[in-house]
């Protein structure tokens, strides 16, 4: 092999999960002191790279050279200490810990009394922050800084453990304007030392600023590396979203019905800072998508209408009737479901068995006086197994050894007992594979005619425009576009990533 | 094919690791019966569910709470007040009406300590852990520091009568074992408190009233305790401010080995009973053989270390 000017070289780069190749066979090299630029949708792939880079994937095949040596980290600490940091949306300092303490985790300077040597410590924390040209106040505990200040610390303290290499997960995600521009003049700092940088972003804006070269990631495969000043904005977007979209994954469906009441009205609904104002109205049997990028409110105002958090200001309407909704108790009362986004989390009793996680919620219909009715339940869970057709050795399987796709129907089907008039289904299809996406499409088209009202909430464009009737775009926690059906996913996603800058 | 083994393999594994505990205890009763001439005898089985009466009564509402993603440590002080109190208050009313009072009282303490866990959000151990000194202290405080005793035949039957040849204590032990694991595995409170405990915020995202389950739980573990207290206090008909020191931890221990997990979501009623047993067979082995009683405190602890440590660790497998 030649010797080159790349500093992290990728070699058919292979990673699968049950039923979904997350990464096929991705070839990829960085070059020492290179910005590059990773984009592609979510589910593109971008964050499985990194994680089967840092170790805390393991890959099933391919070759990794960091700094011209084969390795193979088996975890994220491991690559860090060989001089690969990654900088995540979600910062890993430790709150409690003061940014002096932070920076120097692991690297502290000892006396020879194997005290930790305060002074030579301030010594070189003053040395690099100066270097660097940042005001932070070291003493200062990590939990009472800004975002933008701990991005600071995280990279201070990839700078003190020698970081050749820094990966950057969306770090502009929660920063103002300004912040964004010492970011970029530090990221150009970083350069000049000969530190290369994998950004990964959404917001082309920020791309061409700054990279040098941009690889585009789309369904786990590489779609193209090219120098930044051969491409242009539209040229990324048609590489991301690709030029052709006749394949079954994003046919769209046909036929849907005129619209009909109004069953949902939400107005003005506020809860800082992620919902900041939110109104519109949703139909009987009408699939309405919500789009956006990630950490845009969409979750949040999920959980809004809900019940599962409270409401700062605004009003909800059901069948045109002021209700107050302060619990998600309220909220199945009035017949309103919510699909939350992390299954595992928010909505699966994973250790319990799968029918008790479908009857969870309508258990009182198979009670008498309190005493469950066994015959009654088994009955309605295998009805529901074979209404979504959840594919299991039976009723009684711990819902933990489901597939990701079985356990987000199991999700879908626990609701339906309770016969909704709103459903909302946040990122209904996230880290499933693509049968079982198709599956739930179909499923929520079916629901949606037999009268439900969906909101289906995405970050993934292309399947809003596939199962909606109508799409609304939100950013930075309002409603900015609406769209009907019959929209081209460039529009969407055109708006959707202007409006993000 | 090699899946379809390991799946095979984990099946086997669930069931001995599920079981396990009836697997110990059977071969324990089987190897003790060949060198204890006589333990299967029906006077000494009935005197091995005698000994577990107390504990046993006290650790259904336990393992209660442990499912439900709690812990209760102040149970042993509140067995020690509710027995003190059911023969102290003899002295104004009819045995029967302090028996009920008593009842109560056990259900408000657990009242207390499960809205301090689910409203207040104070972790149950640290909660309970209070709650646990202030008992102890009403206890002293009712009892003046001095034993308080009480005659009362009618009373007495509780822990000391027969029916036919079975002692009344262990006729509790039984109906309250089959009445709550009925409540756990059949109703709709049962339920609820298992998906609680195994993912509360999931629960509440299906609809259900957690924290007045969360409370409910603690609210029997309240009302068994005080129950225990009952027996223990007609059994001897006199009670010290010390009754009850450590019966918490049996209470625990048993619910542990008998398999419940210390993470919630899990259990059962049942196998607690298993649990206590066990615990009881094991002390009564040892007082034969003549251990001496501070040796048997760290056997017991070890075995607490290992029931949990076995749940804890295959958790941390997965």
């Amino acid at each position: 092999m030649k010797k080159d000017n790349a500093l992290l070289r990728l070699i058919k780069l292979r990673k699968s999960f049950p039923g979904v190749i997350a990464l096929d066979d991705i070839d990829l090299e960085i070059d020492r002191g290179e910005v590059h630029a990773l984009v592609g949708e979510n589910g593109a792939g971008k964050s499985t790279l990194i994680k089967s880079v840092v170790g805390a994937y393991k890959k099933d095949s391919g070759e990794i050279f960091f700094d011209n040596q084969k390795v193979d980290f088996n975890s994220p600490a491991q690559a860090f200490q060989s001089g690969i940091s990654a900088i995540y949306q979600e910062n890993s300092l430790i709150p409690q810990l003061t940014v002096i303490q932070n920076i120097f985790l692991g690297a502290e300077q000892f006396t020879t009394l194997g005290i930790i040597d305060e002074k030579k410590i301030y010594q070189q924390y003053l040395e690099i922050t100066e270097q660097m040209g940042f005001k932070l106040s070291p003493h200062e505990k990590v939990r009472d800084l800004g975002v933008a200040e701990q991005k600071l610390v995280e990279i201070l303290k990839a700078l003190i453990h020698k970081a050749k290499f820094i990966i950057m997960d969306e770090p502009t995600a929660s920063l103002s304007a300004n912040e964004i521009e010492h970011l970029f003049k530090i990221i150009s700092e970083l350069k000049s030392k000969h530190i290369s940088i994998l950004y990964i972003t959404h917001l082309l804006g920020e791309v061409f600023r700054i990279a040098d070269r941009i690889t585009v990631l789309r369904d786990g495969k590489k779609i193209g590396t090219a120098l930044t000043k051969e491409l242009d904005q539209e040229k990324v977007i048609t590489m991301m979203v690709g030029e052709t979209l006749k394949d079954a994954y994003t046919s769209k469906f046909t036929g849907s019905k005129k619209p009909q009441n109004t069953v949902l009205k939400v107005e003005n609904l506020k809860r800082k800072p992620r919902v900041n104002g939110i109104s519109f109205e949703a139909r009987t049997g009408e699939v309405l998508g919500i789009a956006g990028l990630r950490g845009v409110g969409k979750t949040e105002l999920s959980r809004l209408i809900f019940g599962a958090d409270k409401l700062e200001s605004g009003q909800i309407f059901i069948n045109d009737k002021p209700v107050k909704i302060q619990s998600p108790l309220d909220a199945v009362n009035y017949g309103i479901s919510l699909v939350p986004e992390d299954r595992k989390k928010d909505a699966l009793i994973l250790m319990l068995e799968l029918y008790k996680n479908i009857t969870l919620p309508t258990l009182a219909q198979f009670t008498n006086k309190g005493v469950i009715s066994p015959s009654k339940e088994y009955a309605a869970a295998k009805q529901a197994i074979e209404k979504l057709d959840i594919r299991t050795s039976g009723i009684n399987q711990i819902t933990r050894y489901l597939s990701g796709g079985n356990q987000q129907k199991v999700a879908i089907s626990k609701w339906l007992q309770a016969e909704p008039k709103v459903l909302i289904m946040d990122e209904p299809t996230q880290g499933i594979d693509v049968k079982a996406k198709v599956e739930i499409y179909s499923i929520v088209r079916k629901l949606a005619e037999s009268g439900v009202c969906i909101i289906f909430i995405s970050s993934e464009v292309p399947e809003v425009i596939k199962v909606s009737d109508r799409i609304l775009v939100l950013s930075k926690g309002k409603i900015t576009d609406e769209f009907y059906q019959g929209v081209t996913q460039e529009e969407v996603m055109r708006t959707i990533l202007k409006k993000s800058k | 094919m090699k899946k379809k083994l390991d799946l095979k393999l984990t099946g086997y594994w669930n069931l001995i690791s599920k079981n396990g505990i009836l697997f110990i205890f059977l071969l324990l009763c089987i190897l003790l019966s060949f060198i204890t001439p006589g333990f299967l005898s029906w006077a000494n089985i009935f005197n091995v569910l005698r000994q577990s009466s107390i504990v046993g009564i006290m650790a259904i509402g336990t393992t209660f709470v442990i499912i439900g993603g709690g812990f209760d440590i102040s149970v042993g002080s509140l067995l020690a007040l509710t027995a003190a109190m059911s023969v102290g208050l003899q002295h104004h009313m009819h045995w029967s009406l302090a028996v009920l009072v008593v009842l109560i009282i056990g259900a408000l303490f657990g009242f207390f300590n499960g809205f301090l866990a689910a409203k207040i959000h104070i972790p149950a151990i640290i909660a309970t852990l209070g709650t646990m000194t202030i008992i102890r202290g009403l206890a002293y405080l009712y009892t003046g520091g001095y034993p308080v005793y009480v005659e009362a035949p009618d009373f007495a039957f509780i822990g000391a009568g027969y029916l036919g040849p079975i002692p009344f204590p262990i006729i509790i032990l039984i109906i309250m074992v089959a009445l709550w694991q009925f409540i756990l595995v059949r109703t709709r409170f049962g339920r609820y408190t298992s998906a609680l405990g195994g993912n509360k915020e999931a629960a509440r995202l299906s609809g259900v009233k957690v924290d007045y389950y969360h409370i409910l739980t603690f609210v029997v573990g309240g009302l068994m305790a005080s129950m225990a207290g009952i027996v223990y206090a007609s059994r001897l008909l006199s009670v010290t401010p010390l009754a009850g020191q450590g019966y918490e931890l049996d209470a625990i221990a048993s619910t542990v080995i008998g398999g419940t997990s210390v993470a919630g979501g899990e259990g059962s009623v049942v196998r607690t009973l298993i649990g206590v047993l066990l615990l009881t067979i094991i002390a009564n082995v040892f007082n034969l053989m003549g251990v001496h009683v501070y040796v048997q405190y760290v056997i017991k602890g070890a075995i607490i270390l290992s029931a949990v440590g076995f749940d804890t660790y295959s958790r941390f497998r997965q």
